[in-house]
């Protein structure tokens, strides 16, 4: 079984936004204040650019772990695939504890117990026992379903923002600018996870341009939601951690027809629990790849990555700010590092096709 | 068999999902312990020298009281040093645990409007179970009082209330209302300015209530108490948390005016009442010499009423004479004026001067953000216009 290049095009259009709308609207507006849009923009054009360049990649139609044991043999690749799935993993822990902050304070009206967080490692489990190509058919269920969740909170909170609030352009400078975004950055790795998936989906002409078309058509409703998010919450924008959850609560109607923004709320979060194990699956997957002479070696794989995530979330419970701080923060270069400089390495390496050269 | 273990995978699939659906999003099945917890409709805030009075009034089971509907209610004071200490303080006294996430009024008796009010509504902008989208109101007197009070309109006084805040009494345009959100928007922002509701309560002549729901002494017990009505047509100005000013319910009006908030409002001068059929008011900074405010009006108004006998084909009409036209134009201009004045001699930045400067330019904003508002010109006009 095989990717098709709708199910990418769905992926990158629907998915990868959705991934964006929880912490990281916040976290800019600390960042830039009402400038929070530029650094989104500026992120939104290089991962569009990465984008097109691994999609240039895929027309090899070989894997990442096949790619580079061809080129450089079995050793380097298995080497490769190590240090890949290393930063997949770290790149899946914020949004893992995007996921269990998001539970726990929208979804109950009180502080739930601890454990209420755990069956989402064993759902994560089983998705990561299985093989990469079984995303597609996720993304071509969810992708009607995110949709209708962003629209959905995106029209409930249209009429209470202020989109005034968003002036004067340019307030917080270039500081502003950069300081958002490298605070971004933690949240922009959606070329990795195409890595992740190259060869197992056939190169159709024209994916490349259509892959980053798709994901700035995905990015422009992300730039709309977070114009909306400072327009309805302006200064005290910094406070609301859970920003789309929070945004469509004020619609007038409902005093009478009660919150029904939960059903868009619940229909995200949803998405977003596919999303969030995206990184955590690829990781399974590159490694049972490059180890691959069990059958179970996936499903062991799967178990002891979810484990040591769940022994990460909870033992981190009391430090999450801190945590937070340090991925956008101290450690937000490895970021570009493997979601930009990587790909654009190997493009520059296997980018052509066999049958070209360079004259 | 085989074909069974061919779907296991997807039916596993599925059986997975709905158990992250169940887990996720049940919020644990809705189940609320109505005997462990409280469920707080409204809260009411007061301070002394060196604490805060928090009055929560909770709704409880109306047991088998079949003869009237509604809510019935009890209030509970805890007192602290913060609001959270006030609301531990409730817990220590009931054993109820304090649920404000159906908490959809905050009231802040006139001690706790003397002093910067985020003292207080932090808390409650810093918990992330409580919505921001509750309304805030201030009162005469004490808040704990306004809430222990017996309505004469609902057994809950929060929610005869919030019946004033309701949306066709703001399109009234006599009630301007306000949500924590909206005012901590204003507070933090550049203007630090904002408004709430003036709740004044009147008793009700002639009533008094048989078998009172309220100060917890449930329905074996009846208690004499005076029935009140309550009115929210004035509104309290905050300049820097602290209510700084009041405005009558001419101001008020004039302010919903400019808000372009009215939609079938009425008004009454020189002995007819007229009613607002459109409303669109303009609040616009121009920078270019000095700094100078406008503040536009434009209504379409129509005759509603009159204290004189008219005849039966004047009566259908509606219709306003130039000279009536004229006169109610400059009666709202005076209106506004009279808002503008309050406000600027109290230097609170209600209709934000120094936001809309900030957001054309912030040169201009740093150069004028320090000009008392009493010095800033203003350039009124209203036009109210009748039915051609």
């Amino acid at each position: 079984m095989k990717l098709s290049s709708r199910q990418i095009l769905f992926f990158l259009a629907a998915a990868a936004p959705i991934g964006k709308i929880v912490l990281m609207p916040a976290r800019l507006a600390r960042a830039c204040a009402n400038d929070l849009l530029f650094p989104v923009l500026a992120q939104l054009l290089v991962q569009a650019a990465i984008i097109f360049c691994v999609l240039l990649l895929a027309r090899r139609e070989q894997t990442l772990y096949a790619l580079i044991r061809d080129a450089a043999g079995g050793v380097a690749a298995k080497i490769a695939a190590i240090l890949f799935s290393a930063f997949l993993l770290f790149a899946a822990f914020l949004p893992v504890v995007e996921q269990k902050l998001l539970v726990r304070s929208i979804f109950y009206d009180t502080i739930p117990v601890y454990l209420v967080f755990t069956p989402f490692f064993i759902f994560s489990a089983y998705l990561c026992a299985r093989p990469l190509c079984t995303v597609g058919r996720m993304w071509d269920i969810l992708t009607p379903l995110a949709a209708v969740a962003l629209a959905g909170i995106a029209l409930l909170s249209v009429g209470s923002a202020d989109y005034g609030a968003l002036a004067p352009a340019g307030a917080a400078g270039w500081e502003g600018f950069a300081s958002g975004t490298q605070a971004a950055c933690s949240w922009f790795f959606d070329a990795v996870l195409l890595l992740a998936l190259i060869g197992r989906f056939p190169y159709t002409k024209g994916l490349a341009w259509k892959g980053a078309v798709c994901y700035l058509a995905g990015g422009a409703v992300l730039l709309f939601l977070l114009a909306t998010f400072y327009g309805v919450f302006s200064e005290i924008a910094v406070a609301q951690t859970h920003a789309f959850a929070r945004m469509s609560g004020f619609f007038s109607g409902m005093t009478v027809l009660g919150r029904i923004d939960y059903l868009f709320i619940f229909a995200a979060a949803f998405v977003m629990t596919f999303y969030v194990i995206l990184p955590m699956q690829a990781a399974v997957g590159t490694l049972s790849e490059a180890f691959g002479k069990s059958r179970a070696l996936p499903a062991l794989l799967s178990a002891g990555i979810n484990l040591a995530m769940l022994a990460a979330v909870y033992l981190t419970n009391f430090h999450t700010s801190q945590i937070i701080e340090m991925l956008t923060g101290t450690l937000f270069w490895l970021y570009p590092v493997f979601a930009a400089g990587v790909p654009l390495l190997l493009t520059l390496i296997f980018g052509r096709r066999t049958h070209e050269t360079v004259s | 068999m085989k074909r069974f273990l061919k779907h296991i995978p997807v039916k596993l699939w599925a059986i997975l999902c709905i158990a992250v659906l169940f887990t996720f999003f049940s919020n644990d099945f809705g189940l609320v312990d109505i005997q462990k917890t409280a469920l707080v409709l409204a809260a009411g805030i007061d301070r002394t020298e060196d604490e805060f009075a928090l009055t929560a009034q909770i709704a409880v089971p109306k047991g088998s009281d079949r003869t009237t509907g509604g809510t019935s209610s009890v209030e509970i004071e805890g007192r602290g040093a913060t609001v959270s200490d006030c609301l531990a303080d409730l817990y220590a006294k009931t054993g109820w645990v304090p649920k404000l996430v159906f908490c959809d009024l905050l009231v802040l008796g006139e001690t706790a409007v003397q002093r910067d009010v985020f003292d207080c509504l932090d808390y409650f902008l810093r918990n992330e179970y409580i919505p921001d989208s509750c309304l805030l109101a201030t009162c005469e007197g004490s808040a704990g009082e306004l809430l222990s009070s017996a309505s004469a309109i609902d057994d809950t006084s929060a929610l005869a209330l919030e019946k004033l805040f309701s949306d066709a009494a703001q399109k009234s345009g006599w009630v301007m209302t306000t949500t924590l959100r909206e005012f901590a928007i204003g507070y933090f922002g550049e203007s630090r300015s904002g408004y709430m509701p003036y709740v004044r309560a009147q008793a009700q002549e002639g009533s008094q209530e048989q078998g009172g729901q309220s100060g917890g002494q449930g329905d074996a017990q009846p208690s004499q108490q005076e029935q009140k009505i309550y009115s929210a047509q004035e509104t309290a100005v905050f300049s820097g948390g602290r209510q700084v000013a009041l405005l009558t319910p001419e101001e008020t009006f004039a302010f919903s005016l400019l808000e372009g908030n009215i939609y079938a409002g009425t008004f009454t001068a020189a002995g007819k009442t007229y009613v607002v059929l459109r409303d669109s008011g303009s609040v616009d900074v121009s920078t270019a010499d000095a700094p100078a405010i406008s503040l536009g009006v434009t209504c379409k108004v129509q005759l509603y009423g009159e204290s004189e006998t008219v005849p039966p084909e004047e009566l259908a009409k509606g219709a306003l004479s130039p000279e009536e036209e004229r006169f109610l134009s400059d009666l709202l201009a005076s209106h506004v004026r009279s808002l503008w004045d309050t406000c600027a001699g109290a230097e609170c930045d209600l209709l934000f001067f120094r936001r809309s400067l900030w957001r054309a330019s912030p040169a201009a904003y740093g150069k004028w953000k320090d000009l008392p508002l009493a010095s800033v010109t203003v350039r009124i006009s209203a036009r109210a216009e009748g039915l051609k």
